[in-house]
């Protein structure tokens, strides 16, 4: 019987196993290979608010906002993660999030105000400002908020070495798909289609796949698949050192150590179920490329050479990390938005709470509880 | 400096222009064969020579990353060597001049060759409208290859010229230089024409995009002056240009040999044809077989065999590609028979070609069943009598559905043609039992003739690890393996552990390779969902093309 079962091998179940082997914990990871939100992901290394998300979920803002810190955090564990494992190409230049009127400006000074408050280091700039530290942007934008926390990484390159950490340390990774838990008085048990997993402990690390398992045990987690579109362009001199976001419309800009830049920022993907990958509808790409050329003009000869499409996890903006009520060997580490760059820290939370520590006090609002019936 | 004329200049030297040239011909013509710079800084240069491998990359008028081999070279136009990384300052492109075009006919075809052509006369003759659209400039797809401004060049290509004069006397559209890059549920597909955007919206659509070629890959295959023996084919039937003036060919199957003896014919030294199969005589029962159905074209390879002798080229048999070293500005082929017995020529170009892969993107992108087919190496779509597949209202001829030779191809297409125009209401399918019949014929003689060759993938066990198996990333054989053990499971968790397939070309030599490599380490069988998953763009489309399709749809809507 292993210590833990870590059901998950995405960013937050990789960094758990490690961290628990680590102290010297027998860890096995169950993944199902299906729709994994960890190997699509394109690397934004996220701690403003995002204006999509804002926008699309109003009533989450709030929770997304006491969670500020923990985006800052994340973003310093990451720090950690790639001068221990890496390098995972990781760049932290900053954010910016650029306003075209008057109106979009307004909305992010307020928005700055309360990212402020929250110890997130931001500043406003006018155009004048930009031209010093993005040249390269288009006529329209007349100012941006930059968030000096933020930045990017290469999440193949952190997928890779940190999945090269793991099997360093020995810990087993099966693939098959978990279709219950049970929850025993001396152990807990995941019961998957190839097999059954019997552990002291188990973290459920399974992102959108969450809530179908620990609804049987009594909790109901609204996790939901959320299909996104990505796109990438073929290499071209190093220039754009910012993530770049927009006050109003749903964009991410940024380019990699390879010279490619990445274009996504929440365009919807088709979701076809489990079984398969999402597909990419013309809607996404045309509107999504199109928006980065008129933020980005400079862009407009170079070529997309590929599309794809992952899983984004949401619930209700907050994440869910801690024992699962009435189950305490049943430890939650679902991130809320922006799931790959609370990843790392996530799990260092749910790992305390395995060991026996508890939730960190600042957490406390993470906790599963909230969903108990 | 005196500039002939017409010209351009490559890097500052003034290459004169012969009517009608691709900027690929005409720096071949001049003796260059390095186009572009690799990341690692390797050269390369024409390889695939009809647009697929991204290989022939150069700056044109500050444009960065045009092909060669689909850009026409134009008076006065400055192109540079492709650099690894390329300014984005001088990259901004103009929107186009003219706007956007929404095509909305009874029936789109997708690509212009063989198949596509006698689908469009089919269905236009039926009372359907038609839009065919083609890659090329001048239509006729790869067998056929049609040259702008020169006479045709023998039989098969006058072949071609008729096809296409009667499709376009057929009152069909015919747009070429166009490259589809995505294809949608609807069917929806978006195109660039020449940095203008094309939506086309048909109410049916036949695919028949054909193949590309299969390459020997071994140690050097990517060094300039290495080329595919299509690509070779299409410099001289093109553009009468040979790939240069002392050439081997490798590989199997008849197109090698066939190219052989017109580049010899064109004033070229073969010094060798390598055949991985055995001598024909060795097969005498598919022999029979292929003459007893098609005794016209056993009759033109006999005779094509019989050029050879007559130039004094000799077929080595049961020989394979081995590696490729540089040597002195030319290149040293070492070919290896099956007693391990090398040999080596030193050449200006090197001819590749070892069977073909289907050009099924757009069938992959809309869900048409695929099966594998073991003998080939590749998918093959299911389809109906009528040529249709698994998709409604998709239909799909030649071998963008698998192997199957331009003679079958041009049958399935008038097949395809007839047929979705009488779904349509125009016409009826009925008389269409010569076509089928002739159809099973070309088939079974298809099978006879891939039976005196041996285009199976091959094992590359023996192959040294620091061979190159994806060109656009340069992954390595031993890259690969090192990824398998780490990353089982699928060729995609293969491909985001070690970036093969994650280039320009999109997978399409080291995908096929890849997805075997994969099979065989998790014991399982390859079959349509073991490829690398298909994705929009089906070609690199430029952002601008891209902002000039939004804007058209958006307009319409």
């Amino acid at each position: 019987m292993h210590d833990v079962l870590v059901i998950g091998g995405g960013i937050v179940g990789q960094v758990t196993a490690i961290k628990l082997a680590e102290t010297g914990a027998r860890v096995v990871i169950v993944d199902a290979a299906q729709n994994s939100g960890s190997t699509a992901n394109a690397g934004s290394l996220h701690v403003q608010m995002q204006s999509r998300f804002m926008r699309l979920y109003p009533d989450q803002v709030r929770n997304i906002e006491a969670s500020l810190p923990f985006y800052v955090a994340a973003v310093q564990e990451w720090g950690l993660l790639d001068q221990k494992y890496g390098s995972f190409e990781l760049v932290r230049k900053g954010g910016l999030m650029l306003a075209e009127d008057e109106g979009q400006m307004a909305f992010l000074e307020k928005k700055m105000e309360r990212e402020a408050r929250h110890g997130v280091s931001v500043e406003l700039l006018d155009r004048s400002a930009l031209d010093r530290i993005a040249p390269w942007l288009g006529p329209q934008i007349i100012g941006a908020e930059l968030c000096r926390d933020e930045g990017k990484l290469n999440p193949l390159a952190a997928n890779k070495r940190l999945r090269a950490a793991a099997e360093t340390l020995g810990i087993e990774h099966r693939t098959d798909q978990i279709l219950r838990l049970e929850s025993l008085p001396d152990s807990v048990e995941a019961i998957g289609l190839q097999g059954r997993y019997r552990a002291d402990r188990m973290v459920v690390a399974a992102a959108w796949g969450a809530g179908a398992l620990t609804h049987d045990l009594g909790v109901t987690i609204p996790s939901r698949a959320e299909p996104l579109h990505m796109n990438i362009t073929e290499a071209c001199e190093t220039q754009i050192n910012h993530l770049v976001q927009h006050a109003e419309r749903s964009i991410t800009l940024k380019q990699f150590a390879t010279g490619q830049i990445v274009i996504g920022g929440g365009w919807a993907a088709r979701d076809r179920g489990r079984y398969e990958i999402p597909a990419v509808d013309h809607a996404s790409i045309l509107g999504n490329v199109a928006l980065a050329a008129q933020l980005v003009p400079s862009i407009s000869g170079i070529r997309v050479i590929r599309t794809w499409a992952g899983m984004n996890t949401t619930a209700d903006g907050a994440s869910i990390i801690g024992p699962l009520p009435g189950h305490a060997r049943v430890v939650m580490a679902v991130p809320g938005d922006a799931g790959y760059t609370l990843g790392p820290l996530v799990a260092g939370l749910a790992v305390d709470c395995v060991q026996g520590s508890g939730l960190a006090a600042e957490a406390l609002s993470f906790s599963p509880a909230r969903f108990a019936a | 400096m005196q500039m002939p004329d017409p010209s351009f200049t490559f890097d500052g030297t003034p290459i004169p222009i012969k009517p009608g040239a691709s900027v690929a011909a005409a720096l071949t013509d001049q003796g260059h064969r390095a186009f572009r710079q690799s990341a690692n800084g390797n050269a390369r240069g024409i390889f695939c020579g009809m647009g697929v491998c991204q290989d022939c990359l150069v700056t044109i008028d500050g444009v960065p990353n045009r092909r060669a081999c689909m850009s026409a070279a134009r008076d006065g136009a400055k192109v540079e060597t492709q650099v690894a990384f390329p300014s984005l300052k001088g990259a901004v492109v103009a929107p186009p001049p003219e706007a956007a075009r929404i095509l909305e006919p009874d029936v789109a075809i997708i690509g212009g060759g063989a198949g596509g052509l006698a689908a469009a006369i089919a269905a236009r003759r039926a009372g359907a409208s038609v839009v065919v659209l083609d890659e090329r400039k001048v239509p006729g797809g790869q067998y056929y290859k049609q040259s702008t401004g020169l006479p045709p060049i023998d039989r098969q290509q006058q072949e071609g010229a008729e096809l296409f004069r009667e499709a376009l006397d057929s009152g069909a559209e015919i747009i070429g230089s166009v490259e589809v890059w995505g294809a949608f549920d609807g069917p929806l597909f978006i195109a660039d024409l020449e940095g203008r955007a094309l939506v086309v919206r048909p109410r049916t659509a036949i695919i028949a995009t054909g193949a590309y070629e299969r390459p020997t890959v071994a140690p050097g295959w990517t060094l300039p002056g290495v080329m595919t023996t299509g690509a070779a084919q299409t410099l001289w039937r093109s553009y009468r240009t040979l790939p240069g003036r002392r050439i081997a060919v490798c590989g199997s199957g008849p197109l090698n040999a066939q190219v052989a003896l017109e580049l010899a014919d064109g004033g070229a030294e073969v010094s060798v044809v390598a055949e991985a199969a055995a001598a024909p005589w060795h097969h005498p029962l598919a022999g029979l077989r292929a003459t007893l159905l098609d005794p016209g074209l056993v009759r033109k390879g006999l005779g094509m065999l019989q050029g050879l002798r007559r130039h004094g080229i000799p077929m080595a048999y049961n020989t394979r590609l081995h590696r490729i070293e540089e040597a002195d500005g030319a290149l040293r082929m070492v070919l290896r028979d099956q007693r391990g017995n090398e040999t080596s020529s030193i050449v200006d170009a090197i001819c590749m070609n070892i069977g073909f892969e289907p050009q099924n993107e757009i069938l992959r992108l809309l869900g048409a069943d695929m099966a594998y087919d073991k003998t080939f190496g590749h998918l093959r779509c299911s389809r109906d009598e009528g040529m249709q597949t698994s998709i409604p209202c998709l239909y799909a001829v030649g071998d963008c559905t698998g192997l199957g030779g331009a003679p079958a191809a041009r049958l399935e297409g008038e097949i395809a043609g007839k047929t979705a125009a009488a779904q349509l209401g125009c016409g009826d399918a009925y008389d269409l039992f010569a076509q089928k019949r002739s159809l099973k014929r070309h088939r079974l003689f298809q099978k006879a003739l891939w039976q005196m060759y041996d285009v199976a993938p091959y094992s590359l066990s023996n192959m040294p690890s620091e061979t190159i198996i994806c060109r656009c990333e340069e992954i390595t054989l031993g890259q690969i393996t090192e990824g398998l053990s780490a990353a089982t499971g699928h060729v995609g968790t293969l491909k985001r552990a070690t970036r093969v397939g994650m280039g320009r070309c999109q997978g399409r030599y080291c995908g096929p390779i890849s997805t075997r490599l994969v099979a065989a380490a998790t014991d399982k069988p390859v079959d349509d969902r073991s490829h690398f998953a298909p994705r929009v763009p089906i070609k690199p489309v430029s952002i601008a093309s891209i902002l000039a399709a939004q804007e058209a749809l958006n307009e319409s809507a």
